[in-house]
Parts: structure tokens; C-alpha cells; sequence
């Protein structure tokens, strides 16, 4: 079979570097700045409101003595799963020597910190005291040596995240340094070269220090791969581990990894589709690649499908009574918009896919995605809200709908993950260069044969001098 | 002016000395010569330096401030810290309970029953609860008022004295308006007082009222009296819309008789069958065998014609003339009186319906079983209600024709609560001397030129009797917080010889309580031992109720006729019935400016902060009616009033109800009783009240005051107006649609049948299914906690619901964040709704905090701030607290309270109402029950202290205590005798949800009903 090149338009690495720094290196457009300012406007709204309930209490939301949680933990798990495709893309689709990796793994790593960014704010803000937040870290301290609790699912979330988001920075940055010594020699003296030269590590792109590199960058996606499967299994604890019907089942590690990694996709896709029209680099994500992350789409639509369809018969088969009430009451009761919603986004939209033609209609995919990323919030409203919102004493059935202050909090998240990624686009190339190079020839295999910076790179004492 | 001698006493003035004759000091005081008073630089420098010095130093240390002055001598019953507890008597209505008062630090905390109160028997209702947040209430008068204005007691008596003596010069009539007043001091004082006119009157009402019951007795027996009832003593009780385990005359009292009678002791087991006619859904009805929703008319007849087989069978001869057709089978109404008929001399016929003819029907059931001196006492009468509507009425007109030159209101109240307000309003207005003793400013004090503010009860010495042959007193337990006095005294200051109000008392009972006490002693042994037990029991005088007066009874009048102008169709949405009635807790309205009580749940309904006009589900959907869709109510009196609708199951159809005592003056001020932020909306709107007032319905028109209205007509106004509840109408049955199999249900509450019941003890019970656990389980080497309910005991009174706000500093939190299902009650009473032969089945479940041993929020908080304790406490450690929820989410019978906001505020008066033992907590942090771990710690130490074990029942959590049917107990589960151990062993004894195996500490006892063929548990599960 004969190899269908990843990388259109015949680019040689020098064009690459070209293409790919082209964005950064010139001023902001317009359009640029009107989504800056739109992006950093909705911010100030959310962190406006976000100051609101730290002064006044979480009374502002709209939560009740039966909703406990609803927009607060919706939120964290919804971020927490998208930053999942960050790390796929870049540990397993690695370590399984997936090419089409290249072009996308950088922005997905970038959305992956940003989406964890944007899901720690939610377990802060949703204390009662947060200002008393550092009690969840198991720490020597004078309050009588009080510990922390290692049975409470909260606080694996707090290792789990605070690991998650460690290893993610490491392994982003580890990706971004040859990139980095690119950039730093291609700008000229003066500030920007002095904080690139000081990131990049004095990289001078020697053999040795591929090698090193090859081998780091080997070792942090092994140790990268079993995260992505442990963060939302811990995640899922927070549900699983509980006596509340709609939450107390053994499916939720599975099932919510697999929803982790769909809305992640979904979220990558929605970016790239914009970024390479943006950015002009349709020759880099092509529409191959588009197609590709469709088809993982379709397929881990197809699981989440099962997870809901599992879910079901077991309420029905387990005979128990509690259970069974919960998931008929998603069904047809007072909720079941929000159910309804998430089935037909999360597993009727993505059935387009098996249709190759549809997967070349970016304008549909595009859609698509923005429909998955919707049905896959509402995946994580109908499980936290359904469930608390009517479960054993009919006495204590409530209901819930959120205040304006939730709604803006939600809103300011989206705000910040949009501004991070706005200023990331700008600062830094938006796809790993190196990696790309690497890929451009048929023979040559992904982070099998090293990739040299330019021809015109300076030589290494220039770069030493540049880093002192 | 130098020759002007000043002299100090007669003796100096006689023998002038002059001031050197005797020197102030033995002998001169050495001075320094060598001082020279000009001030050198040095001595200067020193002197700053010193004084410099030594008010840095001083001001170091934290001295003593303002008034407070340390003991030398600490007072023997003063420990920092420790209550004192007094004996009193509550004076929250006129039924007398006793009350023990709790002080802490010299101010009253909380008021509970005193457990051989002969009346109450240890319960005390909400009301009475409550009543010790009125103390601190900012909206207290401080100071006397004349014409609106603050004034001096001295300024306030003098121009009383001076209008009053005019007015006893020309013989003017002087009228003192009060309502019920049990107190033989302060009764005897106003007639001694009124004897110094030429026409002076004392005229007592009740706004709830009771005057056809009295005057029934006036007619059927010549003694106008109310008959102590005895439910105790009653095998059969036959109630028609009578509330008397929720607001009727004494709840407390009856509540606890009708317990006693419920007890399911001995054998067969004793249980009294309670069978209730009524057009509403009260407390009262929710808790009866046998319920029929019947018109207020047709309840009426229905008594006539149960009352007139009764008199046939007992051979009294009773005129049965033109009467309604019998509302019910006439089988179904015989059974009944066979039931009676079976049980004569322990059975019981009430009803609560101030109309002549009803109560003499009543009387007339009662006479042909032989009740009275049974459970119907008239030698022994009750003086807990004695109003008289002729009076009031014939003072009205006297009023509005100018005829009164004065009118003294004491604790009354007529331009709010009686009818036609505005009619008092103006007579009150045209009346020249109006005086108020109302301690705060009211619909009527407002209108009064003067007011002279009484203590609070709390404040004050007084004395009661409110049933014959039981005296019982109350003692000041605080200093009266403003410049008030008892209305005793005011009395004796403007009779000319101003006498304090103990010595008042005091000289009464020499003369007249002393001489019929039982046993032997001194006055002052009397006298102390009264005040310490808080009651006495004295002799009565001879009863002098005649015998029954079949000819009483007039047959032509049939009921309420004359209240009934329209022809009655209650199909048509013009010719509904008015009911107007009390809500449990807040009765006529007298406590509507108490926060405690406005967000007290009503038992039924569940909805705070409003009054409604409540339809049958049947009528709401044929008058095209929503909850919370403004209706209008037009009286055919013209009388009209705007409310929101509300929909309630197990209602007459032809009948809308609607809760007096709302739309008070004062409640403006709970605009800002909840939360301020965004979105939050004022519990009322600025300006507005809290509800309305149904006052303005009231028929009072030649006899009695009507409760019950004709051809009232209902129009939608299209407005609408949120009611706020802390439950909906969610039943254990599962909605329809959601339900797996039809009429799936939720196995929550369990009851049986009476005879079920007799034939097996654990009849509608379960066996609970052993769990085995993977996990080592908790091991109680010494106490563990235990709680059990009895659903057979309670009645859903609430009043556990007041006591546990009381003891924990549980906030007011407004309509809205009710509304917002934020309510913060720790011990809430869950009601559920069944079907039963196309009736409405109610039961009550108080649910707490189960103090779980495998609890699910235990295990769930990250920084353990709920823990569990050694001896099965599952405790809540508010400052450890970050606030996750994830505890309350997790809880299964959603016990725990989260704090949303900031509700406790600083710098409020009702804040000295917070109980020290227990820490207010702050926003962001869960709370939750206790099992009042203060009290347990408390009676720890103490039997600690004495060196003796912990004594079964020594602790009693604040809902236990205040319970009057006793149907919570607490105690050690691992002292096998404990009452707590041998509940636990009952065939009746589950626990809710134990299939969780969370394995709670509290347990509750199987419902058993006084009725056939209750399909065991079923119904509920």
C-alpha cells in the first residue's frame, strides 16, 4: 500500500519552519485581537462572578440541601475530560508510532494544561471555605497534626489532578524545546531571544542531544500513558465510591475515561478546525487527519453508547429498586430534556461518521464536534444532577436550576481556556515543528531518526551565549 | 452671702461648731518644707516620665469595663457556665402549660416542659418554645407611649389618673378588653380596679374562639363553663373539625391525653379509636383511624344526627325537628354511633365549631354515653378559654355608638384579629381614652393614646389557673430588658397605691389561693414550694353544673343557618365554603412578628412565611387553579381578600381554607430575614406583610364568631405569588410514569392495623437482613447513643421542630431560601401522602440524622471533619469543615444543612437567644443533628461529678424533651435495660433504609392505626 504522505504541498523542513513561525512572527491580526478581546471579556465576566461567591457565599448558586453539586463538579469533570486528548494524542498515539500524531499533538497537549487550568478552579471555588483549601494537602502542620482523610475520593482527585497537570506541563514542555532553540534562532538580539534561549535549555540540536532528548521524551510518555487512564478513573470515584443510586456503580472508571477521551477529541477537533483555517495550515492538519480523529470519534462514541446502554440493563437487571427509579426518572422524569440531549449528542450525532463523504465535510464536523462537546457537559449534568435531585426519601426531592452566577462561572471558564489558547497560538507554534520534519519523508519514522534543526541555525556557542 | 451656714442636721444647726473644731486629721500632716512647688526641668521630666510611664503601663492590662462588677461572694446558684433551670409557666396561650426555664448566665435560653406538670406532662408546644425569642426581640417597646410618642411612667400615670378621675367623677363607663385570662391576680385586680367606676365592664374574648362551647354548657347545664376533656380516659374519640392536637384550646394538654390513651400497653393492646369529620386537612385529621371530608355544614348535621341516635338510644328525650339529610351512609354514621354507643362513659364527642347549636348537639352526644365526669369534667372546668362573642359583640356597638369614655386592651388585640377590623378600628379611634398594655406596637396600641408596655412573660411575676384546681406560677428570670411594667402594677398605680406586682400576687394567694391548698404548712411554705415546682394543685369548690337540659337543645335552628345567607351549591365556584382556621404555631396571629414560627413548616401543608386559600385537587382543576395563583375570596358580606392558591389532598371540595393570624403589623420587618445577594428576593416586599389577614372574613353577626362562611366566591386574579414549602406532595408512591411496576412504593414508613397489630406484634414490619462486611465493624465499649420514634406516638405538632432551632442555633433563613429548598432545620418532620378509599392517608415522620455506624458521610470528607465517635455519635466538626458537600450528597436521608450564606449576623438583640453549648456556625460549613451532644457532655460530667453511673433517661435531647406524646426516646443502647434497648427489641422497631446496611442509630416504631383492614405496610411501602 502505498504511503499517502501525512504533510501536503511537498513542504521541506526549511518551508516548515517557514509555515509554522510565519503566525508568531508577525503582528496579531484582527481578527486575532476581536477574539482575544471577546475571549478576555467572557474571563472578567466569569472571574467577576467568580470573586462574587467567594464574598458571598455559594448560596449565589443555584444548589440546594439535596443538589449538592451540579454546575460546580459538571464543570471540573467536563474540563478534566477534555483535557484527556492532550495526553492520548501525545503518550499512547506515541508509544503506538501513530504519524498523524505530529501535527496536532502540540495543541492538544497546550488544551489539555488549559483544560486541567480551567477544571482546578471548580473543586477551589465549590468549598464552602476555600480559603481554607490547602487542609485537603496531607502536610506536617501544628492544628494537632490534623490529617487528611486517604479514604475520601476527594482527595485522590487532589493527587490525581495535581500529578496529572505536573507531568502534562513536563512532558508539553520537554516537546516545545527544540522548537524553542528554532525559535530563539530565528529571532534576533534582544529580550525575546534571552527568554527563548533561557527556555529552550541551551539546546544545540547535537546528536547526543537527540538521543537524550528521544529517550526523555520516551520515558515521560510511558509514564504519561498510565494517567490518562487513572485521572478520570479517580474522577469517576468520586461517584462510584458513593451510596447514591445513578452514581454507586461499578461501570463509571471505563465508562468515564472512554467519555474522557471523546470529548477531548471532540474538543482537539473543534480547535484544529479553526486554528489551521485561522493560521493557514491546512497543508499540516489535513483533512486526512480530520478524518482520522473522526473515525477514534465514532469509536469511542460507539463505547460511550454501550456505557449508557450498560447502565440501563443493570438498573433494571440488579433489582434494585432505588436504582431502577433513577435511571426511569432520567428517562421521563422532570430532567429528562438534559438525558435526551446527551444521548442524541453524544451518541446519534457521531453516527454521521461512518460515512466517509461526511467526514470530509469540515463545516459538518466542525458542527459536530461543537454538538459532542455539548452532549458530553450534559453527560456529567444528568449524572451528577439526576441522581442527587431525587434519591431515596421522596421527602428531600428537590430540583435544581442554575442562578446567573453559575452560568457566568461556566461561561468565565470557557473565557479562560479560549485566552490561554489565543495567547498560545501566539507565542508559541502552534505545531511541533520538529516532529513534523520528521514525518515529511516516507522513510523517515517518527521520533525514530532524529530531526536536525535548520541549515540556518547558529552554531552552538552562539546558542550558549545566547542562554547567558 | 459669707454668713450663710450651711448645717447638715437639725443637732448641728442647734450647736454651731466651727469647722476647725474638729480637723480632718488627728494631727497635721507633715509638709514637706523643702518642696518647692515652681517645677524644675528635672522634676518636670520625672513627673511625664512617671506619669508617661504609668499609662503605658495601665493601659496594658485589660481592665474591668462599665457596670461589670466581679463577685466577692459568688451567688450560690450562679456558676459561670452552668444553667439554672426555674419553674414557670408559659404563657405563650391561655392553656397553662408548665414550663421549665433554662438560664445561662443570667439570661433565659430555652423553655421546656416540667415533666409532672399535671397539664402538659412535660411537652411543650412550638408556640411556647418560641416564645423565649420574643424577649429579645428589638421591636420591644422600651418605654411607655403617650400619643405615639416616648414618655415617662410617672408623666403616663399622672394623665391617666387625672382622665380617669374625671372620668369616675361624671360616672363614665370604663371597659377593659382582654382575652382569656387565667390569672386570678391579675382578674381580681381589673374588677377591683373597674369597681371605682360607676359602669365598669371586663369583656374577654378569644380570637379563636370558644363562646358557643361555654355557652352550649351555659344553656345545657346553667354553668357557663368549659369542660376539661379527658382523651386519656376516652376509648372512642369523635372529633368534628375540632384541631385539638394542633391549635384547639390546649394542644399540649390533649396531645398528651390522647397518647396516653394510644399506648398499645397491656392486653389487648390499648389504643382509643379517633374518628374525625372535617372540611380541611388539619393536624387533627391527619392523625385520625377513621377521616370523613365533609362540608362544615354537613359536618354539623352529621354531629345532629349522631347525637340524636345517641339521645334515642340513651332515652333522653331530644326533639329531632326538621334536620338536613344525613351527609354520609346512614350505616356508616350508625357504626359510628355503635362505636360510641359500645364505649359509653369513655368516649368522647368534640367538635370545634363555635356554633350554638353544634356544641349543644356535642353536649347532647356526650350526656346520652355518660361522658360528662368521665373524660368530660365540669365540677373540675378548664378556664383556658373564656371568651364571650355576646359581650364583645354588645361592646362593639357600645364602642362605635361612643357610649365608652374608656377602653383598656390588655394583651388584646381587636383591630387585627377580631372581625370587621375596620369597624374596631373606628370605634377605637372615636373612643377618648384608649390604653394599651401591648408590649410592642400593634394594629391596636397604635391606635391607643396611651400604651403601657408589660413585661414579657419571662420578665415578669404572675399566676395562673387555668384549669380548676391548678395554680401555677410564673417567675421573672431575667431583669426586664426595657423600661416596662406588668400590667398588675399599672393597674394598682392607677388605682393610687402602686404596689409591686409579687406583692400583688402574693397578698391574693394569702387570701385566697392559701386557704384551699392541700396538707398543712405555713403560707411561705406554700408559697415556695409553688414557685419551685412551678404549680400546686388546691381544692376545688363544689361544682355547680347543673344535670343535662335535653330542652337545650332547639331542633329548628338548623346549624349555622343564620350564618348562611346564600343558598349553598358547592359545585359552583360562587358557592364555596370558608374555613378559617389557626396554623399550627403561629394560632391567632399573636406571635406573627416571631421568625421561629413564621418559618416553622405548617404540619400539612409544609409551606412557610404565607397564609393561602387551600382547594381540594378537584376544585383547583375546576376553578382552573395553579399553586401559587392569586385568587380573590369575596364574602357575601362584601368582605373580599387576595391569596395565593394552594392545592391540598384530602380536602372538602366545596370548601377553601384559609390560616387566620397573617398580615400582621410588624412582620414588614422580615423584608430582610433571609440572605441578601442577586437573585435572592425579600421574604416579603418592601412595605408588605407577612400574608394576609383572613380576620376580615370572619362572620360575626348575632351569635357567635363564625369560622365557617357561606357562598364565598373564588375568582382567578391571574396574579401569581410563590408559596414557599420545605416539602412537596412527592408520596412514597412513585409518580405513575416513573414507577417500575404500578404502585410502587417506597418502604419508608411502615403501618399496620389495630387488629393486625393485636394478632402479631410485628404486623407490617420486616425483618431486617443481616449484611456481612468485609470491613471490621465499630466496637462501643461504653455508651452508645440511640434513638427511637415511635410513629404511632406522633402527631406532627412541630414542636420538636422549635426545640431543636431553640437548642442548636439553627437560623431563620426567609421565604426565599426556603423556597430555594435551603431550609436548615436539623430535625425536619417529613410528611407523606397516601390514598385510601378514595380518602387521603397522612403520616409523619420526624427524620433527623441517623448517626449512622457505617455512615457514607464519614468516609467521603477529605480533612475528616466528620467523624465518628466512640460511643456512635457521628460528629460534625464545624471548624475542621472546608464545605465540599460531598458529605451531604452522599447522606441518604439528607439530613445534613449546608450554610449557604452568613445567616447568623452580629449585633442583633436575638442573638443573646443563642445557646452557648453550641457553637453558631459560620457560612461554608455542613451541619447537622447532634443528638444534642451538649446535653450528653452535660449529664456526663454531672453523674461524673457525683460518682455515679449514667441514669437511663438523665439525657433527653431538646426534641425528646419538648415532645408532648412522647414519642421520641433516647438512650444508651448498650444498657440493656434502658427503655431505648427494650424499643429496639420491639416486634414494631425498624430502621429506614437498613438495606443500605448503613446501620442507623435511630429507629422508629411500626404506625399502628385504630382501624380494620389496613392493608399492613403497603400502602407506604
Amino acid at each position: 500500500m502505498a504511503e499517502i504522505p501525512w504533510i501536503l504541498g511537498g513542504k521541506t523542513p526549511a518551508r516548515v519552519t517557514e509555515d509554522i513561525c510565519a503566525p508568531i512572527e508577525r503582528p496579531p491580526t484582527a481578527l486575532w485581537y476581536a477574539a482575544f478581546a471577546a475571549s478576555a471579556s467572557v474571563l472578567l465576566a466569569g472571574a467577576a462572578s467568580m470573586a462574587y461567591t467567594l464574598f458571598t457565599g455559594i448560596g449565589t448558586w443555584g444548589l440546594n440541601r439535596s443538589v449538592g453539586w451540579a454546575f460546580d463538579i459538571t464543570n471540573f469533570v467536563f474540563w478534566i475530560g477534555i483535557g484527556h486528548a492532550g495526553t492520548l494524542i501525545s503518550a499512547i498515539l506515541f508509544l503506538f508510532r501513530q504519524k498523524w500524531r505530529t501535527s496536532v499533538n502540540r495543541s492538544a497537549e497546550a488544551m489539555t494544561l488549559f483544560a486541567v487550568m480551567c477544571a482546578g478552579i471548580f473543586p477551589l471555588l465549590h468549598m464552602g471555605r476555600p480559603w481554607f483549601a490547602y487542609w485537603v494537602l496531607p502536610y506536617p502542620n501544628t492544628r494537632g497534626s490534623l490529617w487528611v482523610s486517604f479514604a475520601s475520593p476527594l482527595l485522590w482527585d487532589v493527587f490525581a489532578i495535581s500529578t496529572y497537570f505536573a507531568i502534562s506541563a513536563a512532558f508539553w514542555y520537554l516537546g516545545l524545546i527544540p522548537d524553542l532553540a528554532t525559535m530563539r534562532d530565528r529571532a534576533g538580539a534582544g529580550m525575546k531571544r534571552m527568554l527563548l534561549g533561557f527556555f529552550s535549555l541551551g539546546w544545540s540540536g547535537s546528536a547526543r542531544s537527540w538521543s537524550h532528548y528521544e529517550k526523555a521524551y520516551l520515558l515521560l510518555a510511558g509514564l504519561a500513558t498510565p494517567l490518562v487512564v487513572s485521572v478520570h478513573t479517580i474522577v469517576s470515584f468520586d461517584f462510584a465510591t458513593s451510596v447514591i443510586p445513578g452514581w454507586h456503580t461499578t461501570i463509571f472508571p471505563p465508562y468515564f475515561v472512554a467519555g474522557a477521551i471523546f470529548s477531548g477529541m471532540a474538543m482537539v477537533l473543534t480547535l484544529m478546525i479553526v486554528a489551521r483555517k485561522v493560521m493557514g495550515l491546512e497543508d499540516y492538519i489535513t483533512d486526512r487527519h480530520i478524518d482520522v480523529m473522526c473515525r477514534i470519534i465514532l469509536t469511542v462514541s460507539c463505547m460511550v453508547g454501550l456505557a449508557y446502554l450498560t447502565e440501563a440493563f443493570i438498573a433494571g437487571y440488579s433489582g434494585n429498586p432505588y436504582e431502577r427509579f433513577v435511571f426511569v426518572n432520567r428517562q421521563l422524569g422532570p430532567m429528562a430534556w438534559a438525558y435526551w440531549t446527551m444521548v442524541s449528542c453524544n451518541v446519534l450525532t457521531p453516527q454521521l461518521f461512518w460515512f466517509k463523504s461526511l467526514r470530509g465535510r469540515i463545516g459538518l464536523v466542525f458542527a459536530a464536534s461543537l454538538v459532542i462537546n455539548v452532549g458530553m457537559w450534559f453527560e456529567r449534568f444528568v449524572i451528577i444532577v439526576t441522581s442527587l435531585h431525587r434519591d431515596f426519601l421522596p421527602s428531600s426531592w428537590a430540583s435544581y436550576t442554575p442562578s446567573v452566577i453559575e452560568i457566568a462561572t461556566l461561561a468565565g471558564s470557557f473565557g479562560l481556556f479560549f485566552t490561554l489558547f489565543l495567547l498560545f497560538c501566539r507565542f508559541l507554534p502552534a505545531i511541533a515543528m520538529a516532529e513534523v520534519k520528521g514525518i515529511l519523508h516516507p522513510a523517515a519514522r517518527p521520533g525514530a531518526v532524529p530531526v536536525r534543526p535548520p541549515a540556518g541555525g547558529p552554531p552552538v556557542n552562539a546558542v550558549e551565549g545566547g542562554v547567558s | 452671702m459669707k454668713n450663710k451656714r450651711y448645717w447638715r442636721g437639725l443637732s448641728e444647726r442647734e450647736n454651731p461648731q466651727p469647722d476647725t473644731a474638729q480637723p480632718e486629721f488627728a494631727e497635721p500632716p507633715a509638709v514637706d518644707e523643702g518642696f518647692d512647688i515652681s517645677l524644675s526641668r528635672r522634676s518636670f521630666l520625672k513627673a511625664a516620665g512617671f506619669s508617661l510611664g504609668g499609662v503605658l503601663l495601665s493601659s496594658c492590662g485589660r481592665g474591668p469595663v462599665g457596670e461589670v462588677i466581679s463577685s466577692l461572694a459568688q451567688p450560690e446558684e450562679l456558676v459561670p457556665g452552668r444553667a439554672v433551670w426555674y419553674s414557670s409557666t408559659c404563657a405563650g396561650c391561655a392553656a397553662g402549660c408548665g414550663a421549665l426555664v433554662k438560664n445561662r448566665d443570667s439570661r433565659p435560653l430555652k423553655l421546656e416542659g416540667i415533666p409532672e406538670h399535671p397539664l402538659s406532662r412535660g411537652g411543650l408546644c412550638a408556640v411556647g418554645q418560641a416564645s423565649v425569642l420574643g424577649l429579645y426581640d428589638d421591636h420591644r417597646l422600651r418605654a411607655p407611649l403617650s400619643a405615639g410618642k416616648p414618655c415617662s411612667w410617672e408623666a403616663l400615670d399622672a394623665e391617666i389618673i387625672r382622665e380617669l378621675d374625671a372620668i369616675s367623677r361624671k360616672g363614665g363607663s370604663v371597659r377593659v378588653l382582654a382575652r382569656t385570662i387565667t390569672s386570678p391576680t391579675l382578674k381580681a385586680a381589673l374588677e377591683s380596679f373597674l369597681r371605682r367606676f360607676r359602669d365598669g365592664r371586663l369583656v374577654v374574648y378569644d380570637p379563636l374562639s370558644c363562646s358557643a362551647l361555654l355557652d352550649a354548657h351555659q344553656s345545657a347545664f346553667g354553668l357557663r363553663a368549659l369542660p376539661r376533656l379527658h382523651f386519656e380516659r376516652a376509648g372512642v374519640i369523635a372529633g368534628f373539625d375540632a384541631d385539638f392536637l394542633g391549635t384547639w384550646i390546649s394542644p399540649v394538654e390533649y396531645a398528651a391525653g390522647y397518647r396516653a390513651g394510644r399506648t398499645l400497653e397491656g392486653k389487648p393492646a390499648r389504643q382509643s379509636r379517633h374518628i374525625h369529620f372535617e372540611p380541611r386537612m388539619s393536624l387533627t385529621g391527619a392523625n385520625a383511624d377513621e377521616r370523613i371530608v365533609l362540608g362544615a355544614r354537613e359536618v354539623a348535621a352529621a354531629l345532629a344526627h349522631l347525637a340524636l341516635d345517641l339521645a334515642r338510644r340513651a332515652g333522653l328525650p331530644a326533639a329531632s325537628g326538621a334536620l338536613p339529610a344525613c351527609p354520609i351512609d346512614a350505616g356508616r354514621l350508625r357504626g359510628f354511633a355503635d362505636e360510641l354507643w359500645a364505649a359509653r362513659g369513655h368516649s368522647l364527642v368534640v367538635t370545634g365549631a363555635n356554633e350554638l347549636s353544634a356544641q349543644l348537639y356535642a353536649a347532647l352526644a356526650n350526656s346520652a354515653l355518660g361522658n360528662y365526669s368521665h373524660t368530660l369534667d365540669l365540677d373540675r372546668p378548664s378556664f383556658q378559654r373564656q371568651g364571650d362573642d355576646g359581650a364583645l359583640q354588645s361592646l362593639l356597638a357600645e364602642l362605635s355608638a361612643g357610649r365608652v369614655d374608656a377602653l383598656f386592651t390588655l394583651d388584646a388585640n381587636p383591630a387585627a384579629e377580631l372581625p370587621r377590623p375596620g369597624a374596631w378600628r373606628k370605634a377605637l379611634e372615636g373612643t377618648p381614652l384608649v390604653v394599651s398594655f401591648a408590649g410592642r406596637v400593634d394594629e391596636t396600641s397604635a391606635l391607643a393614646r396611651f400604651t403601657a408596655p408589660d413585661h414579657h412573660p419571662l420578665e415578669a411575676w404572675a399566676d395562673y389557673e387555668p384549669v380548676a384546681g391548678l395554680v401555677s406560677t410564673a417567675q421573672p428570670v431575667i431583669r426586664p430588658l426595657g423600661d416596662t411594667r406588668p400590667a398588675l402594677e399599672s393597674l394598682s398605680a392607677w388605682t393610687g397605691n402602686r404596689r409591686p406586682a409579687l406583692d400583688l400576687i402574693r397578698d391574693h394567694w394569702r387570701g385566697n389561693i392559701y386557704p384551699r391548698r392541700k396538707g398543712a404548712g405555713s403560707f411561705e411554705d406554700f408559697w415556695t414550694s409553688t414557685v419551685h415546682d412551678g404549680f400546686a394543685e388546691i381544692s376545688v369548690p363544689a361544682g355547680r353544673a347543673g344535670a343535662f337540659r335535653p330542652s337545650a337543645i332547639r331542633p329548628a335552628a338548623p346549624p349555622s343557618a343564620a350564618a348562611q345567607p346564600h343558598q349553598e351549591s358547592p359545585a359552583a365556584a360562587s358557592g364555596l365554603q370558608l374555613a378559617l382556621y389557626a396554623k399550627t404555631g403561629l394560632l391567632d396571629g399573636r406571635f406573627s412578628d416571631n421568625p421561629w414560627l413564621q418559618e416553622l413548616p405548617d404540619p400539612v401543608t409544609k409551606i412557610v412565611w404565607d397564609n393561602y386559600a387551600s382547594f381540594s385537587p378537584d376544585a383547583a382543576s375546576r376553578l382552573g387553579l395553579a399553586q401559587g395563583d392569586v385568587v380573590r375570596l369575596s364574602a357575601p358580606s362584601g368582605a373580599h381578600l387576595e391569596l395565593p392558591a394552594h392545592i391540598q389532598p384530602g380536602q372538602h371540595d366545596g370548601t377553601v381554607a384559609v390560616a387566620l393570624g397573617y398580615g400582621r403589623l410588624g412582620t414588614e420587618r422580615f423584608a430582610d430575614a433571609g440572605p441578601r445577594w442577586l437573585q435572592g428576593r425579600p421574604t416579603v416586599a418592601p412595605g408588605m406583610r407577612v400574608g394576609k389577614n383572613a380576620a376580615e372574613l370572619l362572620a360575626f353577626d348575632g351569635g357567635p364568631i363564625s369560622f365557617d362562611i357561606g357562598g364565598v366566591s373564588v375568582s382567578k386574579t391571574g396574579a401569581r405569588h410563590e408559596l414557599s414549602c420545605t416539602q412537596e406532595y412527592h408520596s412514597l408512591q412513585l409518580p405513575e410514569r416513573l414507577a417500575s411496576e404500578p404502585g410502587e412504593t417506597r418502604d419508608i414508613v411502615r403501618e399496620t392495623g389495630i387488629e393486625e397489630y393485636r394478632r402479631d406484634p410485628s404486623a407490617g414490619n420486616k425483618q431486617e437482613h443481616g449484611h456481612e462486611s468485609l470491613w471490621p465493624e465499630h466496637v462501643y465499649e461504653g455508651h452508645r447513643w440511640g434513638m427511637a420514634v415511635d410513629l404511632s406516638a406522633c402527631t406532627g405538632c412541630s414542636a420538636c421542630v422549635v426545640a431543636c432551632q431553640s437548642e442548636n442555633n439553627v437560623p431563620v433563613v426567609g421565604k426565599d431560601e426556603v423556597g430555594r429548598r435551603r431550609d436548615m432545620a436539623w430535625l425536619r418532620i417529613d410528611r407523606y401522602y397516601a390514598d385510601r378509599d378514595g380518602g387521603t392517608d397522612v403520616v409523619f415522620q420526624p427524620m433527623l440524622c441517623q448517626h449512622c455506624a457505617n455512615a457514607p458521610c464519614e468516609t467521603v470528607c477529605p480533612v475528616l471533619a466528620t467523624m465518628h465517635s466512640a460511643e456512635g455519635l457521628n460528629q460534625q466538626i464545624y471548624n475542621r469543615c472546608v464545605g465540599t458537600r460531598y458529605c451531604a450528597n452522599n447522606c441518604p436521608y439528607k439530613a445534613r444543612r449546608f450554610n449557604w450564606f452568613q445567616y447568623q449576623k452580629e449585633g442583633r438583640l436575638s442573638n443573646l437567644a443563642l445557646n452557648p453549648d453550641v457553637t453558631v456556625r459560620m457560612r461554608g460549613v455542613m451541619e447537622k443533628c447532634t443528638f444534642c451532644v451538649q446535653r450528653i457532655q452535660e449529664a456526663k460530667f454531672e453523674a461524673k461529678r457525683l460518682g455515679r453511673p449514667l441514669q437511663d433517661g438523665e439525657i433527653r435531647p431538646a426534641c425528646a424533651q419538648s415532645c408532648p406524646s412522647q414519642a421520641i426516646v433516647f438512650g444508651d443502647v448498650n444498657d440493656p435495660g434502658s427503655r431505648i434497648s427494650r424499643l429496639r427489641k420491639d416486634p414494631r422497631h425498624y430502621r429506614v433504609l437498613a438495606e443500605l446496611n448503613v446501620q442507623p442509630s435511630v429507629g422508629y416504631l411500626v404506625k399502628v392505626r385504630s382501624r380494620a383492614g389496613n392493608g399492613g405496610g403497603s400502602e407506604h411501602g
